[in-house]
């Protein structure tokens, strides 16, 4: 299972790229290999405020549904919108093509927050 | 209660299948390729699956063909000895028990398979010998299944659509019919336990890629076929199904019979649809469907179909809604934009 080293996670299987004032997040690759083949992606519209914990969109294979909940909040200011026609990306690159928003105006207390990717291997593995 | 286990286990697992529980057996949901390219091989080229978890009750001898003719809904009249038939079981109220082929592998010998959890409910209607355990089932699909099955065995890919006959294979005695549950050409071969791994190994290594239960109802419901539980159980006809031709109308007896004959005169108080949505987000099984506004019925089936790249389901409707017609579904909070269309879905054009 593929967990990079410089990026951070929540306990829902999600992660997050950290840049100065921005935060980057998509699902890991645990969650896609459960979830199997993505065949639909729903996401947030930009300019959306979220709350941390709150709905961002949904991601949907031919077995299941799964909500993608905000690790911060903050502002959507950019979503990726190649997902809509090609949700494959998400089991092909879950950190690279796969990522699924931009959200601006993060706290840095709530970032501190977030998993290191020790922390979240060690929950994967158990 | 542990699951029962099919003869070919071991050869899933060294295939790096995901397991999963279904009517009481542990079966793959899906190969590493995934359910999508399971799905897309089937309709392309050629897949098996391991469905050994339908059941075989093998009913013999002089009384077989009453015993079949009186009870299940089709007429065995109109196929002989070599044949097989798509049959109903049905209650007194002329529920659908259970859906179900039968392979009439000799003269008195019929093989019929049910579906995994209704095998002992078939058996105590029909009588004959629940044989489930000596034996896998694999069904060869595809529009290559033939000519990849022929390197295995060329009696059995010789077989005609809806024909059974016996084959023999490593001298252990085997049947292949050609039937399935995909939409597609194929051929299904029960083989004795002994010999399946081998059998199947040798499917795999002519080219023929595993595909697991996850394909499997995805190619069904883009085919438009009932899954029992879903399109057929309790309170459900089969003409509310709108399968009447699984019917033998002039025959003077099977369960159900009265009731059914009843709601024939009345008419069916529901029919169900196909309906195609205009996004790739899937339809869901208890999602409601609305026409005008108001909740006209519920889908039974649903999912992304991989050809059409578009949510799809059946769902049971008052039967004036008619092909073309507008039915809005309710997938949690939104209601989705549907088109009633006939099944086969995947044989619609492409938008």
């Amino acid at each position: 299972m593929d967990i990079p080293e410089d990026l951070s996670y929540t306990a829902d299987h999600e992660w997050v790229r950290v840049e100065p004032g921005r935060a980057t997040v998509g699902i890991t690759d645990f969650a896609q290999s459960a979830l199997g083949d993505v065949v639909f992606v729903q996401l947030p519209e930009t300019g959306t405020r979220v709350e941390r914990g709150s709905t961002l969109g949904e991601v949907e294979s031919t077995k299941s549904v799964s909500e993608i909940y905000a690790p911060v909040a903050g502002v959507v200011a950019a979503v990726n919108s190649a997902l809509v026609e090609a949700p494959e990306r998400l089991n092909e690159d879950p950190y690279g093509g796969g990522w699924l928003c931009v959200i601006e105006g993060v706290d840095e207390v709530e970032i501190a927050e977030l998993l290191p990717a020790e922390k979240y291997r060690q929950l994967t593995a158990s | 209660m542990s699951l029962r286990q099919s003869p070919l286990r071991a050869a899933h697992e060294k295939l790096g299948a995901r397991l999963v529980e279904f009517g009481g057996w542990e079966m793959p949901l899906s190969y590493p390729s995934g359910t999508l390219a399971e799905h897309l091989a089937c309709r392309a080229d050629a897949v098996v699956f391991d469905v050994s978890h339908l059941g075989t009750v093998r009913v013999e001898g002089q009384h077989a063909f009453a015993a079949l003719q009186s009870t299940l809904t089709n007429d065995l009249t109109r196929i002989a000895p070599g044949g097989a038939q798509y049959t109903h079981l049905l209650a007194d109220d002329a529920s659908v028990m259970d859906d179900i082929i039968v392979w009439w592998v000799g003269p008195e010998r019929f093989d019929v398979m049910p579906n995994a959890s209704n095998t002992a409910r078939v058996r105590a209607a029909i009588g004959g010998l629940d044989v489930t355990a000596e034996r896998a089932v694999m069904a060869v699909q595809g529009p290559r299944a033939r000519a990849l099955l022929a390197a295995v065995s060329p009696e059995a890919a010789e077989v005609s659509h809806f024909r059974a006959v016996p084959f023999t294979f490593d001298g252990a005695p085997c049947v292949a019919a050609g039937t399935g549950y995909t939409g597609e050409d194929g051929v299904e071969c029960a083989v004795p336990s002994e010999v399946a791994e081998r059998f199947w190994d040798a499917l795999v290594a002519a080219g023929i890629a595993p595909a697991g239960l996850g394909a499997r109802d995805t190619l069904r419901l883009e085919a438009g076929f009932p899954l029992h539980g879903h399109e057929l159980g309790p309170g459900i006809t089969p003409l509310q199904a709108g399968l009447s031709w699984v019917v033998g109308w002039d025959k003077p007896e099977f369960l159900g019979r009265e009731a059914l004959l009843a709601e024939r005169a009345s008419g069916p108080r529901r029919r169900l649809r196909g309906l195609v949505g205009e996004s790739r987000r899937p339809l869901h099984a208890g999602d409601s469907c609305l026409v005008e506004g108001t909740a006209v019925g519920e889908v039974t089936s649903g999912n992304f179909s991989p050809v059409l790249e578009r949510g799809i389901a059946l769902a049971f409707l008052p039967p004036d809604v008619a092909e073309g017609g507008a039915v809005g579904v309710q997938v949690r909070g939104s209601v989705l934009p549907t088109t009633v269309r006939r099944p086969p879905f995947h044989k619609l054009e492409k938008r």
